[in-house]
């Protein structure tokens, strides 16, 4: 899996640096201070020697101008005799006396051999007396100077090779301590030199150095294997589990079969992510839940108001010709809800053989309720009407049965009108409803300004209005509801009744099946991509008399 | 549409602006339906453009209530559209107006 193992390299190459940028640090450290320490202790140790070697120094024996002297040869063979003794004994390398040349020109650059000694492990020829050294090493020079001009006691030269040098001269570390030999008054006669090879400096350091390597190196394996076996328990195996159960859930988006917080018992940041994303799963899965059986009950309600629709339409008439055997009149009816039930209805019946009675209604609010309650008001009207009386009487009637626990405030504009099919005369109530639409024979179609009344249902104890008139053979009445005369556009311009009468006009000799067709694409027209609010509902009957 | 409320006691005047139509009347009834202490309602339709019979239903059933807790209810400022309306449905017969 490349995820984990970007993530361990990443974590464990972090670890590594650090521990060796330490390693580095600590081995400096540790070196300087080793180095600094066995330094002194050399340097000491040969002072102590030089100083041992310059009691058989006596000032004759600098002062002596004849070399060849018995005497000067005595005391040179006692000071060769016991520094010898001192360099085996004490394993100083090189004891020497030089005696500085040119001292006028203030160089250091050329000395005498006075007198010089060596041990078996020096890795130098023998000076004999006499000598002249042509070209002391730079590095010796501070100190010689220190000595002549600056008064020093004494100075110290530590001289580091290389070790990884290829020099043939090869002498390895050592230390070289300078005495100065000074007369009376102070000045430089000579100057006594001890040098000791640090073999065991140099020894112990690179041991130090080694075991320094090989003590971090043995320590980062530990490190790195204790490491990354708790980073893979605590840290990384956690996290693979936590995201293959991501990827699981987005995959199966089902409960896990067994939670993450319970797998995973940590109580730190990836113990509460698990925890996290446990109830996150769990809250998904129930809204998710929740979600399908809200969409289950919406689809149900649909369906079932996709049933209610079709009982609402079958309830009013929809079979044209609705009586085939009367020939005095023709009618024609459409209803078109605005949401899958609606509030408006129209109706037309025989209350006896002489007597149609012409409903057209129109239930304040839609849907459901409305609906509801337009199956009530119609089965009343049709109810009451076929028990006779005059408009007026049966609105009445109606009236104060649907006050009867009308809470929810719901009324019911009903213009409803019986004609006398032998004669044509038309009696009508008109209960808060839209003005119905007349063509007398030949002529235009106009609104009836007929007497108006509250909507049925408003209050109880109401009286309904009644109106007359008589329709004549070729006559033509249109009635409708405020889905025609209040249909909105995009710009909420109402489609009023002036539009509805031109609309009318525009199509004078079409029968009333093709009349209501036409009416209904007008309103279509006019209203365009606005939606349809309200219910649209139309009745057309022509009257042809005996 | 909206509607500006003012409560100046125990009266309460509710400025209706734009249609009150199916979609708007539910907001009316919502402010309707509180109507703790109030004895005087008072519908200011001045800037009302048109009405709807679901809005005229709001406007009946609060009636009725403010009739039943012997309250009253006043529409003010009636314009000509919504006059008409109004008398069309017959509703100037059932509710207190003023022009």
């Amino acid at each position: 899996m490349r995820f984990r193992a970007n993530l361990t390299a990443q974590i464990l190459s972090g670890v590594v640096i650090v521990l060796a940028v330490l390693c580095g640090v600590v081995s400096f450290i540790g070196y300087s201070e080793f180095t600094e320490a066995l330094e002194l202790q050399y340097e000491s140790k040969s002072f102590n020697m030089a100083r041992t070697a310059a009691t058989y120094i006596t000032p004759g024996f600098l002062s002596a101008t004849d070399r060849m002297s018995a005497n000067w040869r005595f005391r040179y063979d006692i000071i060769q005799k016991e520094w010898q003794r001192l360099a085996d004994t004490q394993d100083a390398t090189f004891i020497y006396l030089y005696r500085r040349l040119d001292e006028e020109y203030n160089t250091y650059d050329r000395f005498e051999v006075l007198i010089s000694v060596m041990n078996a492990s020096a890795p130098y020829m023998v000076f004999s007396s006499g000598i002249i050294i042509n070209d002391m090493p730079d590095v010796y020079e501070p100190a010689y100077s220190s000595l002549y001009e600056d008064g020093a006691d004494r100075a110290v030269v530590p001289v580091y090779r290389d070790e990884f040098s290829e020099d043939e001269y090869k002498s390895g570390d050592h230390i070289t301590v300078l005495l100065p030999i000074r007369d009376s008054q102070g000045r430089v006669l000579a100057v006594l030199g001890v040098e000791q090879q640090m073999k065991a400096l140099q020894n112990a350091r690179s041991t130090y150095v080694r075991h320094v390597f090989l003590a971090t190196g043995v320590f980062l394996i530990v490190v790195l294997l204790g490491y990354g076996l708790y980073l893979k328990h605590g840290l990384l195996n956690p996290i693979r589990r936590i995201a293959e159960e991501a990827q699981r859930f987005a995959r199966e988006n089902t409960r896990p079969f067994v939670p993450l917080s319970q797998s995973i018992r940590l109580s730190n940041e990836i113990g509460q992510l698990a925890q996290t994303i446990d109830r996150m799963e769990t809250d998904i899965r129930s809204y998710i839940e929740d979600l399908t059986r809200a969409t289950r009950e919406k689809e149900q309600i649909k369906a079932e108001l996709h049933v209610a629709r079709k009982i609402q339409a079958d309830m009013l008439p929809r079979e044209f010709p609705p009586f085939p055997d009367r020939k005095e009149f023709e009618i024609f009816a459409t209803m078109t809800p605005a949401k899958e039930v609606g509030g408006d209805f129209y109706d037309f019946f025989f209350t006896d053989r002489d007597h149609l009675a012409l409903v057209i209604a129109d239930v304040s609010g839609k849907g459901v309720p409305a609906a509801l309650f337009m199956v009530i008001a119609k089965t009343l009207i049709k109810d009451r009407a076929q028990m006779g009386g005059t408009p007026s009487e049966i609105l009445d009637a109606v009236n104060n049965r649907l006050c009867d626990g009308n809470s929810e405030g719901f009324f019911v504009t009903v213009w409803l009108g019986i004609l006398e099919v032998s004669t044509g005369k038309l009696t009508s109530a008109n209960a808060g409803h839209e003005y119905p639409v007349i063509k007398r024979a030949g002529g235009m179609w106009e609104l009836i300004k007929d007497n108006h009344s509250p909507a049925v249902a408003v209050r109880s104890g109401l009286k309904f209005r009644e109106n007359s008139l008589e329709l004549r053979p070729g006559d033509s009445l249109y009635l409708y509801t405020d889905g025609v005369a209040e249909a909105t556009n995009a710009e909420n311009d109402l489609y009023g009744t002036d539009n509805m009468t031109a609309a009318l006009n525009r199509h004078p000799d079409e029968p009333m099946e093709e009349l209501l067709v036409s009416m209904k694409r007008e309103v279509d027209t006019f209203v365009g991509d606005a939606p349809q609010f309200d219910d649209i509902t139309m009745m057309g009957l022509q009257y042809w008399g005996q | 549409m909206e509607i500006t409320k003012t409560q100046n006691g125990t009266e309460l005047e509710l400025a209706l602006e734009g249609r009150l139509d199916t979609v708007t009347s539910p907001e009316l009834e919502a402010e309707l339906d509180k109507l703790e202490g109030v004895e005087k309602i008072v519908i200011n339709t001045a800037k009302l453009e048109y009405i709807s019979s679901a809005g005229l239903r709001v406007l009946l059933s609060t009636q009725k209530r403010m009739d039943r807790k012997g309250g009253s209810m006043t529409i003010r400022n009636v314009n000509e559209e919504i006059k008409e309306i109004f008398e069309v449905t017959g509703f100037d017969e059932i509710l207190t107006l003023e022009a």
